[in-house]
């Protein structure tokens, strides 16, 4: 396979909501277009509503695009294994131990119970669970049952790696010690990761690349590239210059977007506003 | 690694108690301390009221050990657990499937729902003199009745369960791409279980109950049929042996299903007991 049939191609999707018995409904996604290219980290940021879990659910096949099209290693996405979800909300199974969370992903497609045993040990260990392995999900605290929840995803060797705000609930601390294990995890299992998230300091530090949507309807606003050295976990990605612009020229942007969206709580609360397509209607 | 773990993330967020934590010890001792409270309440009812309406709980224990001589109290109870048991099996055998089958199948279990409703409403006693004219007054008859007693819950609960399951887990195997079989077994039905376990307790003293009514109104027989042939009588020590055996078999019963419940629901109850 060559590297454009492994990467993942976004060509003008567009993705409306609608109720039940409703005409109209909210555009979640406009014309979006995308290419993150083999072995990639790339995050999608912006502001809420612009899309970015939306568009996560469709690069797994979880839900379809009304238009356009996305290929995932040059086929229509389907669910399966070789594309692990990672969620905000953890979703262990509560009456499962953490082992047996952590190797459901290989049980439903089929591997026998001591091979998947081994498997889910050995995925724990390279989070550092090792020790919880017989432990409950409600035994654990947020961040080792994150890890747990990437160790699932992890254990069937996807190929994609598609997280939702994977950290988002996890307390400040154990957010940064979770960011340099994804970065560790993911310096040895190379892949393309897309991780959606409101932070753009997360963004920064650990992506190769930067998707940022904006919002009503969803639509790429800017894709950046990210030039810091790896292995980023080795130095204080935050102290560097690049770090600061960057971060400050994301910010700046989703203020503006936020500041001129209408639904915003935050509308005309920004210093400075610039009309965005879509605000007016 | 997995030294430094320990130091970052302590083992948090157990089940949070209310009140101090009770010990195993301290519960047998109220129990027992409740027990010997009751007995003197009921002694002191007995003497109040004259031996003829209430006997004491000695005259009871007498009469106990009179009826378990003859042999009378062992052949009802015998009987009775015969029908109780063979009625509550039976009414999980079909509700616990067909509530699955209601919750797996929506359209199907929407379209059933309105007449289980209407069912679970209505008193089950009418039935009985229809279940005579079909069935007799024997083991058959008593058995059915016990079964249309316990069905409902368990299989009202089953349906709810399999209906409140986690729609985020349900998502979550679709993602990694489990089949809606799967989805079926492996979330929805573990979900469902404290529903069920749940409707099994509710299920299991209806049964006891229509046991007893089952044996009042068919054939007099079993710990039914005791109650009747002592209250008409007005033999009350021995009247009484036979509720204290009902309440001791509704207990045992009870408590049995409680441990099913701890067993399948470990992670639950860890570090608790019964």
């Amino acid at each position: 396979m060559n590297d454009a049939a492994a990467g993942i191609v976004v060509r003008n999707v567009s993705k409306t909501f609608r109720r039940a018995k409703e005409t109209t409904g909210v555009q979640a996604l406009h014309a979006v277009s995308l290419d993150i290219k083999p072995n990639t980290f790339v995050s999608l940021v912006g502001p809420s509503g612009c899309g970015k879990t939306t568009l996560l659910r469709m690069l797994n096949g979880l839900i379809h695009p009304d238009e356009g099209e996305i290929l995932v290693g040059g086929v229509p996405p389907v669910p399966g294994p070789h594309m692990g979800f990672v969620f905000q909300s953890f979703r262990l199974m509560p009456w499962r131990t953490i082992r047996d969370n952590v190797s459901f992903t290989v049980e439903l497609s089929g591997m026998d119970a001591k091979e998947r045993a081994d498997r889910a040990d050995k995925y724990l260990d390279m989070v550092g669970l090792r020790r919880f392995a017989d432990a409950f999900p409600n035994e654990l605290s947020g961040g080792m049952k994150q890890r747990a929840a990437l160790a699932r995803a992890l254990i069937a060797e996807p190929r994609y790696l598609l997280m939702d705000e994977p950290f988002a609930s996890l307390d400040a601390q154990t957010r940064e010690f979770m960011q340099i294990e994804l970065m560790k995890i993911w310096q040895h299992h190379k892949s393309i990761v897309v991780f959606v998230t409101h932070s753009v300091d997360e963004a920064v530090v650990l992506s190769d690349q930067i998707v940022l949507l904006r919002p009503r309807p969803g639509e790429v606003a800017e894709v950046l590239d990210v030039d810091l050295p790896h292995p980023r976990w080795d130095y204080d990605v935050r102290e560097r210059h690049e770090f600061v612009t960057m971060r400050r020229h994301l910010w700046e942007r989703i203020k503006d977007m936020v500041a001129a969206d209408p639904q915003s709580e935050f509308y005309m609360r920004g210093a400075k506003t610039e009309p965005i397509r879509g605000a007016e209607e | 690694m997995a030294a430094q773990e320990d130091q970052i993330h302590p083992i948090v967020q157990r089940r949070p108690r209310i009140g101090p934590r009770l010990s195993q010890i301290n519960i047998n001792v109220w129990r027992v301390l409740v027990f010997f409270l009751l007995l003197g309440v009921w002694w002191l009812m007995a003497v109040v009221a004259g031996q003829n309406f209430l006997p004491t709980p000695w005259q009871t224990a007498q009469a106990a050990v009179a009826v378990v001589k003859d042999g009378s109290l062992l052949t009802a109870t015998r009987d009775s657990l015969l029908v109780f048991i063979a009625g509550f099996v039976l009414s999980a055998a079909f509700a616990i499937p067909f509530g699955l089958f209601m919750g797996g199948f929506r359209v199907f279990g929407a379209t059933i729902e309105a007449y289980v409703n209407a069912l679970s409403a209505m008193p089950r006693v009418a039935f009985i003199p229809v279940i005579i004219v079909f069935l007799g007054l024997g083991y058959e008859a008593k058995i059915f009745i016990v079964f249309i007693g316990a069905v409902m819950p368990i299989l009202i609960n089953t349906y709810a369960g399999v209906l409140n399951c986690d729609g985020e887990l349900v998502e979550m195997a679709r993602s990694a791409g489990g089949t809606d079989m799967q989805i079926f077994r492996k979330i929805m039905l573990p979900g469902a279980l404290p529903y069920i376990t749940a409707g099994l307790r509710v299920g299991a003293s209806l049964a006891l109950i229509n046991t007893v009514v089952a044996e009042l109104y068919t054939a007099v027989k079993g710990l039914g049929g005791l109650l009747s042939i002592y209250g008409n009588s007005f033999r009350m020590a021995q009247y009484f042996v036979v509720v204290c055996v009902l309440a001791i078999i509704g207990v045992a019963v009870m408590q049995t299903l409680k441990l099913l419940e701890h067993r399948m629901d470990r992670w639950r109850y860890r570090g608790e007991r019964t």
